[in-house]
């Protein structure tokens, strides 16, 4: 199996979604680096409008690939605070650096239920080495 | 999951493997997509097709098999030329596309698709006609795509300019010398450029591999996985197995009627005779950034007439999300329709011209060298 990049201070979906704690019951979202390499290159990210509620299980993003076009699962209920606008320009930072500048969107979340049942590092990594490469 | 003789190859170069029809594949590799897509464009693309099949026939009835089993008539070809085919069931319906190649009358190789290889094989096998021998050497063989515009200098460079000057369209030639591999060449391709078709002994797989490889650097090569083949083929205008024609869609009104002749009795021949002018395919772009998705209806004036069988960016328009239309009617160039996607968004689309991309498939071997 190839090796993917889990930082330990994030939590992690099923879906290949990372989300980040920023303290106050705000939280970011991008895609994984496991997400990333499957996605490809990417030509566009249709984010959401800020201000806008969304339902943990929704979906308001989507990625557009040369190949496919991937759903972004929100993971997280609340309202949408803050969207990466530098990605209108540069797409491709999603996947070259999904970790850092190539973040999704914030939300601004009604408790930090949602967040605690995401998966952990190293409960993701477990899951990773579930799934098909 | 079957694995090629390359597959330490691609993954120890970085590929994101996927799979195809039974094949643990590259999807791309570390370059990604659309750099491979670009590469064999402007430069030569290297691809690994070992997972498609290969089956010889030879003996007396084999000629009269072919124009039983194909839709094209082989009569049209000569020793040495090869023809782009479909296979249809009793129902006119697409079993594989495929294509045929001539040695002599009684000599023929036939290549069809990685998922349907077997399923082909029994379909041969229970209409073979008494004289002709049937023989499946997909295991035995190595088959490897250079395409591009550089493809035929750099086999010049190592096979001998002589050995391809001469070389037209669909034409191939047989045992071919490179760097003491012996190999089928074919002018054939699935990107819409130049290039050949490469066949050898499967033990060779990884030395021929290299060998394009290493010498193909100052030509630009870039190995190429099946993301940049499917965006080419699609650009270049020519169906997916499974997608644009299948088992279950009569293969009437296609862009592909080049590959049918009605001189001649084929299985399948009257129900696809019926189906004309009920059934049509087109080459489509959609308007703005995104691709509608994979089975979303096509609309005519809030009618819908069909359904978007495959979808692409197209790369070389400058990343336009384009794709394959079936319809149920005859639409002009540049008529807009719209596509409504399982989540129930809608995009505008227009009906283009096939191919949306003219690539150097058709030069003359000789201006390309």
């Amino acid at each position: 199996m190839a090796n993917y990049n889990v930082p330990s201070e994030l939590r992690y979906s099923e879906t290949h979604e990372w989300v980040k704690d920023l303290g106050n019951k705000r939280y970011r979202l991008g895609i994984t680096d496991f997400a990333a390499q499957h996605a490809g290159d990417i030509t566009y990210v249709e984010l959401p409008e800020t201000e806008t509620v969304i339902d943990k299980d929704g979906v308001d993003c989507t990625i557009e690939t040369v190949k496919s076009s991937e759903d972004i699962c929100n993971q997280i209920s609340g309202t949408i605070v803050a969207v990466n606008d530098m990605l209108e320009d540069s797409p491709e930072t999603v996947s070259s650096d999904c970790y850092g500048d190539g973040w999704l969107y914030e939300v601004e979340a009604e408790s930090d239920d949602d967040f605690s049942s995401l998966m952990t590092a190293e409960e993701y990594e477990e899951f990773l080495a579930t799934q098909e490469d | 999951m079957n694995k090629t003789p390359l597959f330490e190859r691609h993954v120890a170069m970085g590929a994101t493997m996927a799979e195809f029809g039974g094949w643990d594949m590259p999807l791309w590799y570390k370059t990604g997509q659309t750099a491979e897509h670009k590469a064999t464009r402007e430069n030569c693309g290297l691809f690994d097709i070992c997972h498609m099949g290969e089956y010889i026939i030879t003996g007396k009835d084999s000629f009269a098999f072919w124009q039983k089993m194909l839709t094209n008539d082989v009569r049209a070809i000569e020793d040495g030329q090869a023809q782009y085919n479909f296979m249809l069931n009793e129902k006119g319906c697409v079993i594989d596309d495929c294509i045929v190649y001539r040695f002599n009358e009684e000599k023929w190789m036939l290549v069809v698709n990685a998922g349907t290889q077997d399923s082909d094989f029994e379909w041969l096998k229970k209409n073979a006609l008494p004289d002709m021998k049937l023989e499946n050497i997909s295991a035995q063989t190595c088959k490897l795509d250079l395409q591009g515009p550089n493809a035929p200098k750099l086999i010049a460079e190592i096979a001998g300019r002589e050995a391809i000057e001469g070389l037209k369209f669909f034409r191939f030639v047989d045992n071919v010398n490179l760097d003491g591999i012996k190999v089928l060449l074919s002018r054939t391709g699935y990107t819409g450029e130049i290039g050949f078709e490469i066949y050898c002994d499967i033990k060779e797989t990884v030395k021929l591999w290299d060998l394009l490889l290493t010498r193909g650097e100052k030509y630009g090569i870039m190995p190429a996985g099946l993301g940049a083949r499917d965006t080419l083929r699609l650009e270049a205008g020519l169906p997916l197995s499974g997608h644009e024609v299948r088992p279950d869609v009569v293969a009437a009104g296609t862009p592909w009627e080049f590959a049918i002749s009605y001189e001649h009795d084929f299985i399948g021949k009257e129900p696809l005779m019926a189906a004309k002018g009920t059934i049509f395919a087109y080459a489509i772009t959609v308007e703005g950034k995104r691709k509608p998705g994979d089975h979303s209806k096509v609309l005519y004036k809030g009618e819908e007439i069909g359904v978007l069988t495959s979808e692409i960016m197209a790369v070389s328009l400058g990343m336009v999300p384009a794709g394959f239309i079936r319809v149920n009617k005859e639409l002009a160039l540049d008529e807009e329709i719209e596509l409504l996607n399982e989540k129930g968004k809608t995009f505008k689309a227009f009906v283009k011209a096939n191919p949306l991309v003219k690539g150097t498939s058709r030069k003359k071997m000789a201006s390309m060298l």
